[in-house]
């Protein structure tokens, strides 16, 4: 049972370290840069993994690339833009703010508030109900007086 | 008030329908690419076949080209040889930009250009070649430059040296009538009317 835990854990880290490669860096700003970054470029070849986690050819070029560029200093939203000049906003996972785009800001914002609206509406009716009875509040006092003055 | 309300379920399950249906037939590869409309990136880059000559982007504009970044590894780059070649013999100029890849990966680059060689002009007398010639992508930096994530992908660059359109996946009969016969008729339009332009200029610089 150890042996197989012990087999287990061994297997994991070499899935985990199957996209990294071991890179000296000046300093760990540079490399945490590095890091972000490849976690949050897309691979361009691959559906749906970022370029740390994959070793398609494009993803290891991007990851040389991403690496050359931190290494002359480049700030982080440059680097972004030199692939997004390349490979298009799919490379980047946060999708850019256009007219196309804009819904997916919106439309949460709208929901919320039509639900808002509703929710303030039906309260607004039950008060009514109850206040614009004004016959029916005095008969009901009535009986509630009747029944306590029984007591 | 009651009325609207009551139809409100069914229309978003509708709306949610359409556009989920819809979105069973959208292809995830197909997206725009970032380069069209812009002048190819430069490069210096050798010659596949002989490394001693080099090419760049001043040499390549002129005319009307097809790009097409392929390599022998890939099996559907050796599929579209033989309807490329048909396009070469109805005058469409193909320039290949050959895309090398590491023997493996992970363990970095192994590389021998006189392998290479062999290997290429194997596959092209085998399977047809329809290449007026070979760039050799070193690094691959210019397909880099080019946007490309893999290969087969095939560049329409117009005689100004702009990239009109950026294909991914292989050209066949259906691909090249679709898509690329209309780009070509559009590009084509555009340079007569260039040139009708120059020689009314010259007519006009002449008087």
């Amino acid at each position: 049972m150890r042996s197989l835990c012990l087999l287990l854990l061994l297997s994991l880290s070499t899935v985990w370290a199957a996209g990294q490669e071991i890179l000296p860096f000046d300093d760990d700003g540079q490399r945490k840069l590095y890091q972000e970054l490849t976690q949050q470029l897309r691979c361009p070849q691959c559906q749906n993994q970022n370029i740390a986690e994959s070793n398609a050819v494009v993803s290891i070029d991007m990851r040389e690339k991403t690496y050359e560029l931190v290494q002359q200093g480049h700030s982080k939203q440059e680097i972004i833009d030199y692939m997004i000049d390349r490979y298009g906003y799919f490379v980047h996972y946060s999708p850019p703010l256009n007219a196309l785009t804009i819904m997916l800001w919106l439309l949460p914002v709208f929901a919320l508030l039509m639900m808002l609206l509703f929710m303030l509406r039906r309260k607004k009716q039950q008060q009514q109900l109850i206040s614009s009875n004004a016959p029916l509040e005095q008969e009901l006092n009535a009986i509630i007086d009747a029944y306590r003055s029984k007591k | 008030m009651r009325n609207w309300m009551l139809y409100t379920p069914l229309a978003i399950f509708l709306g949610v329908s359409i556009f989920l249906f819809t979105g069973l037939f959208s292809d995830p590869w197909t997206r725009d690419s970032a380069l069209l409309n812009r002048p190819l990136p430069e490069f210096d880059l050798p010659d596949l076949m002989q490394p001693e000559q080099r090419w760049n982007r001043e040499l390549l504009t002129g005319e009307p080209f097809l790009l097409s970044v392929w390599g022998v590894w890939c099996p559907t780059c050796k599929a579209q040889l033989a309807f490329m070649e048909q396009l070469k013999e109805q005058g469409v100029k193909v320039v290949g930009l050959y895309y090398p890849l590491p023997v493996d990966p992970a363990f970095g680059e192994h590389f021998s250009l006189g392998q290479l060689q062999r290997d290429v002009r194997q596959q092209l007398q085998q399977f047809g070649d329809p290449y007026q010639f070979n760039i050799l992508d070193e690094n691959r930096r210019m397909s880099m430059d080019l946007g490309v994530s893999g290969a087969p992908e095939t560049f329409l660059v117009d005689a100004e040296g702009r990239i009109r359109m950026h294909h991914v996946g292989d050209i066949n009969p259906r691909v090249w009538r679709q898509k690329f016969e209309p780009a070509m008729e559009q590009i084509q339009d555009q340079s007569d009317t260039l040139v009708q332009q120059a020689e009314v200029n010259q007519i006009g610089a002449s008087h």
